[in-house]
């Protein structure tokens, strides 16, 4: 075999490690964007459920108005957060909106009667399976950052990244609390 | 009130290094299967060569048909063989699941009670956690035995299924742990997988048989000691192949079971729902072993189930089947599964 030929089998194996590394990369990064789009329709599909579940639990209890009032108010002010780009503003308002979640089973707790009611422990049912939902969505999000970061930053793909930087080199920043907000949970406790 | 897991000592484990080590094991045993196929076939060309050019040398025949000068007919025929093979197996294998099971389908819509709808609301959580594309159809077994399977890779043909009796006795997050590990097998392709491995390993015994019976009674008297040698290769071949092919299987088997355990843990950031749930399971086939093995035995096809489902009713004692790979199991120890979840045994 001349060198020639050599030369251009070596070029050929090059040129199509780095369109299937380019193609791979392009992959993880549509995964990463789907998945954080997954948790908006999370978010989205808990506001309808908890609007639908207060308005079936006010015919069971005189529970106060104001909730169905704070719920609207919060998914407001987070949708205007996300819609000036304000992620810290979008994730406060969010969690306040799993804080109401969370009374809402606890009212339950208060009374007997309704907590036997069949039509109550599917409410639950739904309240629970719609925050792991949430929940589930927001780490599926961060397990494809990680494993677009990973591919990234590993020998020879990084060189590739190098290259093609505008198009395969993007910064998603992981899901998580504020400082305060973690250091506000961990002190949490249960009050009986 | 005891725990099921009273007796174990908790420890943290990597699933990550768990799914890293499976995934090295699983490319492991098929490269072999493809190895194997590929030697066989070439094996045959050179046999079928050895009797068109007696004074060559088996090597020679060998570096003529690795490099094209002699066409290795038998080894591509067999490849186009496999490949068709494969594609028609994977078209079909969603249809034979349920077969002989008294099974009916849940869905957001016709949940009859609370269980059903938990069970599809679990099913919809991992399938979120997992970041799969489609939702797979769910279904409930009528029996009393706890068990649990998945099939297929795709929007079409992906399914879980549960029995009626573990849907009742474990709890909403062990319930959870057991879809994790179920749709944990549908991600990694673990249905695809196996079905080539297997389509592989039955095709590697037939053509070894059919060559076998036409090298043994073919009346060509031939003198050269290059075939003769050959025969005696192949004759070895066809006794200890397809002992090699099960013990293949059956490991590769096991190495997914676990890459789904810890793929269980992966959804779900949590090691004790699964480990709960699984000795639960293996308690209850222990309890009540008499009136399952019956249950089983009542269940048409049972043996198509058996490498998919979450627990082998073999390990309890119970044999659905009698068949010559009944003596090794599909599924490891359910102490190791436990250790490779973190979970010591306290010892007894």
């Amino acid at each position: 075999m001349s060198t020639g030929m050599i030369i251009v089998i070596v070029l050929l194996v090059l040129a199509g490690f780095i369109v299937m590394t380019y193609n791979s990369l392009i992959a993880l990064i549509e995964a990463v964007r789907n998945n954080q789009k997954q948790i908006d329709i999370q978010l989205d599909r808990r506001y309808k459920v908890f609007e639908s579940l207060i308005n079936v639990v006010k015919k069971y209890m005189d529970y106060e108005q104001t909730t169905l009032k704070d719920v609207v108010a919060l998914r407001n002010t987070a949708q205007q957060a996300k819609a000036n780009g304000d992620q810290q503003g979008r994730i406060d308002a969010e969690n306040k909106i799993s804080t109401i979640a969370s009374n809402l089973n606890v009212v339950f707790e208060q009374y007997p009667d309704l907590k036997a009611n069949q039509n109550c422990i599917q409410l639950q049912e739904e309240i629970v399976s719609t925050e792991n939902k949430l929940a589930y969505a927001k780490q599926s999000y961060n397990d494809s950052i990680e494993h677009y970061n990973a591919t990234k930053k590993s020998f020879f793909t990084a060189m590739i990244v190098g290259v093609f930087k505008g198009k395969l080199d993007f910064d998603y920043p992981y899901w998580q609390l504020s400082q305060d907000k973690v250091a506000e949970q961990e002190n949490y406790t249960v009050k009986l | 009130m005891t725990q099921p897991l009273d007796n174990f000592a908790q420890t943290a484990a990597d699933w990550r290094k768990t799914l890293r080590t499976n995934n090295r094991k699983t490319c492991f045993v098929i490269a072999v299967f493809f190895l194997i196929y590929f030697a066989i076939g070439m094996l045959v060309d050179v046999y079928i060569n050895a009797g068109h050019y007696p004074q060559a040398t088996l090597s020679q025949i060998f570096m003529g048909l690795i490099t094209f000068q002699l066409f290795p007919l038998v080894t591509l025929i067999m490849l186009c063989v496999a490949a068709i093979s494969l594609l028609i197996t994977f078209s079909a294998c969603d249809k034979i699941m349920l077969l002989g099971t008294e099974y009916h389908e849940i869905t957001p819509t016709t949940a009859q009670n609370v269980a059903e709808q938990q069970l599809y609301n679990v099913v919809e959580e991992m399938k979120i956690a997992a970041g799969l594309q489609f939702m797979p159809r769910v279904f409930i077994i009528e029996a009393d035995y706890m068990n649990a399977f998945a099939s297929g890779y795709s929007e079409k043909s992906a399914m879980v299924a549960i029995t009626r009796g573990l849907m009742q006795k474990l709890n909403r997050s062990e319930l959870q742990a057991v879809m994790a590990h179920e749709l944990s097998h549908i991600r990694h392709l673990d249905i695809k997988l196996t079905l080539m491995a297997s389509v592989l390993a039955n095709l590697i015994v037939i053509v070894l048989d059919m060559f076998f019976y036409t090298a043994v009674f073919s009346n060509r008297s031939s003198d050269d000691r290059s075939r003769n040698g050959l025969l005696t290769i192949i004759i070895i071949l066809r006794y200890v192949l397809p002992i090699i092919n099960i013990l293949l299987l059956l490991y590769l088997s096991r190495t997914r079971e676990y890459m789904a355990d810890a793929g269980s843990v992966e959804l779900m950031r949590d090691n004790q729902p699964l480990a709960s749930a699984l000795l639960k399971i293996s308690d209850d086939h222990q309890q009540n072993q008499d009136q399952y093995s019956a249950d089983y035995r009542n269940t048409p096809h049972e043996n198509v189930r058996r490498e998919a489902y979450i627990f082998d009713p073999v390990q309890a004692g119970i044999e659905p089947v009698a068949s010559l790979s009944d003596a090794f199991s599909t599924h490891p120890n359910i102490k190791d599964r436990l250790a490779a979840l973190g979970f010591k045994s306290n010892g007894k």
